[in-house]
């Protein structure tokens, strides 16, 4: 066990470190890229408090209550993409160009190399911003900080990341039956931004479907809004079950669904 | 003029190619409008007001339908990266060489697609405007039709302009495309694409709208939401003007600095 543990930590590290080569080629791009996440999210600031000139509360959530939802949101979605978006969205690509091959042939996990090939040093900057936000907006609030719900947070935030990990991990293995996605690729990143959003805000839109269906079929909502929920609002030990419970599930249904799809990949080329 | 012509052709034939991705890749652009109207149904609840930034719900939630017209005439996507990776990797040569404008060439180019984009888009459109008609303020009054056609016209030049004058900075710096992502956010908020200005506070949208971009996105769909007076539309439509004559010598006098620096990479 410990061998094994020992050999994939290797190959992690190795992994990190031809990472770090490649961004540093391109340091002018990195530093770009990061004004311009900063950027990105200055705006996103600014339309929240647009809206919060005009309002107390957003179903239930005050505005910095909100400022956490979304520093929680961006928290993830940073560490999504620092570890794993560029990876997955390549996988789509590997299918179709017959790629995939020199993966299989590696005495290794294919799931485990498919998924760390690459990590984005520039997402992993954007963490602290996230962080920042968070701790901001948790300092404008009254509500007291304990380390049990610190602790809480801290899961959730990662369960959060396995669950979208999973959800993509599974669409994208979905490639070998459908090798064009390129619309769909942005329908994911649609679904994926819902969860910047209070969830309440989906309640009444069809009758209760549309949120129903976010939240256990498709569990896109839960992502963010568990977390922050957990922190400044109401802490609910069946909800960080059912998220565990999710994570997990996910992981090993998508792991499932991969090998399920491998047996339809035909390869390409001659 | 022919010459240009036959890249009209050709261009709108290669448009064409993939219809299925085409038809639903446009429904799945309309997805983020659920989140619209649901989130606006949210504020405006919080409220407690009928009027936010002097619109109701309703025509909150059709200037962000609205946008989507707007936008389909005035964004060119990948045209200033187009422009900025020619420059880099020395393609332009082949431009240079032929009696023809690079410029006009893609602006025949983009109205290739442009046409391409709004036949085959014109049924999905129609329908996500079908289902959200009880949000929608109704037809623009019928003195401001011409207008309101014209005035998305020349958005899409606008537009044009103004994101080919982005790509000539290439003549000048090595690696744009990444300021081009800084760009691109900043357009995004500029051009009221994200929400509409009039919820600012008056002193920065009074300077927001100075800019160039709320003439692409803003002012467009305010008119086409009956928002503007006959007046006011005419002041719309000399501003685009202005602004396209303005960005029409920047990228006319860049181009021709420009070119006086190319180096022409590659064999």
């Amino acid at each position: 066990m410990t061998a094994v543990l020992g050999r994939y930590g290797r190959i992690l590290f190795c992994f990190a470190r031809n990472g770090l080569v490649r961004e540093l080629s391109f340091r002018v791009n990195f530093a770009v890229t990061v004004i311009s996440e900063i950027l990105w999210l200055g705006m996103m600031l600014v339309f929240v408090e647009v809206i919060f000139r005009f309002t107390k509360q957003i179903d239930g959530w005050s505005n910095h209550e909100y400022l956490f939802l979304l520093g929680t949101h961006f928290l993830i979605s940073s560490l999504f993409e620092a570890f794993f978006f560029g990876n997955l969205q390549r996988i789509s690509a590997q299918i179709r160009t017959g790629d995939l091959d020199f993966v299989l042939l590696k005495p290794a996990n294919t799931q485990f190399l498919l998924s760390f090939e690459r990590i984005s040093y520039t997402a992993l900057a954007n963490i602290p911003l996230g962080i920042i936000l968070c701790v901001y907006a948790f300092s404008q609030l009254s509500v007291s900080l304990t380390v049990k719900h610190v602790a809480m947070f801290v899961v959730l935030v990662c369960s959060g990341v396995v669950t979208l990990y999973s959800l993509m991990f599974m669409f994208s293995a979905t490639s070998v039956w459908l090798i064009r996605q390129t619309s769909a690729s942005h329908f994911w990143f649609y679904l994926t931004s819902c969860s910047k959003y209070p969830a309440e805000i989906y309640k009444p839109m069809v009758r209760g479907v549309l949120w129903f269906a976010l939240t256990f079929v498709f569990p896109v909502l839960i992502v963010a809004n568990l977390p922050a929920n957990v922190m400044v609002r109401v802490f609910e030990p069946y909800l960080v079950a059912y998220a565990l419970f999710i994570a997990v599930g996910l992981l090993l249904f998508s792991s499932l669904v991969f090998n399920w799809a491998l047996r339809k990949y035909r390869s390409a080329s001659s | 003029m022919r010459k240009y012509w036959q890249v009209f052709r050709i261009s709108l034939a290669d448009r064409f190619v993939y219809r299925t991705d085409f038809l639903i890749g446009t429904f799945l652009r309309f997805a983020p409008i659920v989140t619209t109207i649901a989130l606006w149904r949210a504020v405006y609840a919080g409220a407690g007001r009928e009027e936010i930034g002097s619109l109701r719900y309703g025509e909150m939630v059709s200037y962000y339908l609205i946008v989507m017209i707007a936008r389909a005439f005035g964004s060119m996507p990948g045209l200033a990266s187009t422009l900025a990776t020619d420059i880099r990797d020395g393609n332009l040569r082949k431009f240079i060489v032929q009696p023809l404008s690079y410029v006009i060439y893609h602006l025949h180019l983009r109205m290739a697609h442009k046409s391409v984009y709004f036949v085959m888009a014109a049924l999905p459109y129609a329908l996500v405007f079908f289902w959200c008609r009880g949000f929608l303020p109704g037809w623009p009054a019928g003195e401001l039709w011409p207008l309101c056609i014209l005035s998305l016209v020349l958005a899409f030049f606008l537009g044009f302009m103004i994101n080919m004058a982005i790509g000539l900075l290439s003549f000048w710096f090595m690696e744009v495309t990444s300021f081009m992502f800084i760009f691109m956010v900043s357009q995004y908020f500029l051009s009221g694409h994200q929400f509409p200005l009039t919820l600012l506070p008056d002193w920065l949208e009074r300077s927001v709208t100075l800019l160039p971009f709320a003439y692409e996105t803003f002012f467009p769909v305010m008119m086409l939401m009956g928002k503007m007076n006959a007046a006011e539309a005419g002041q719309l439509i000399a501003g685009q003007c202005i602004w396209i004559a303005i960005l029409s010598g920047v990228v006319a006098v860049g181009w021709r600095r420009g070119l006086r620096r190319y180096a022409a990479f590659g064999g």
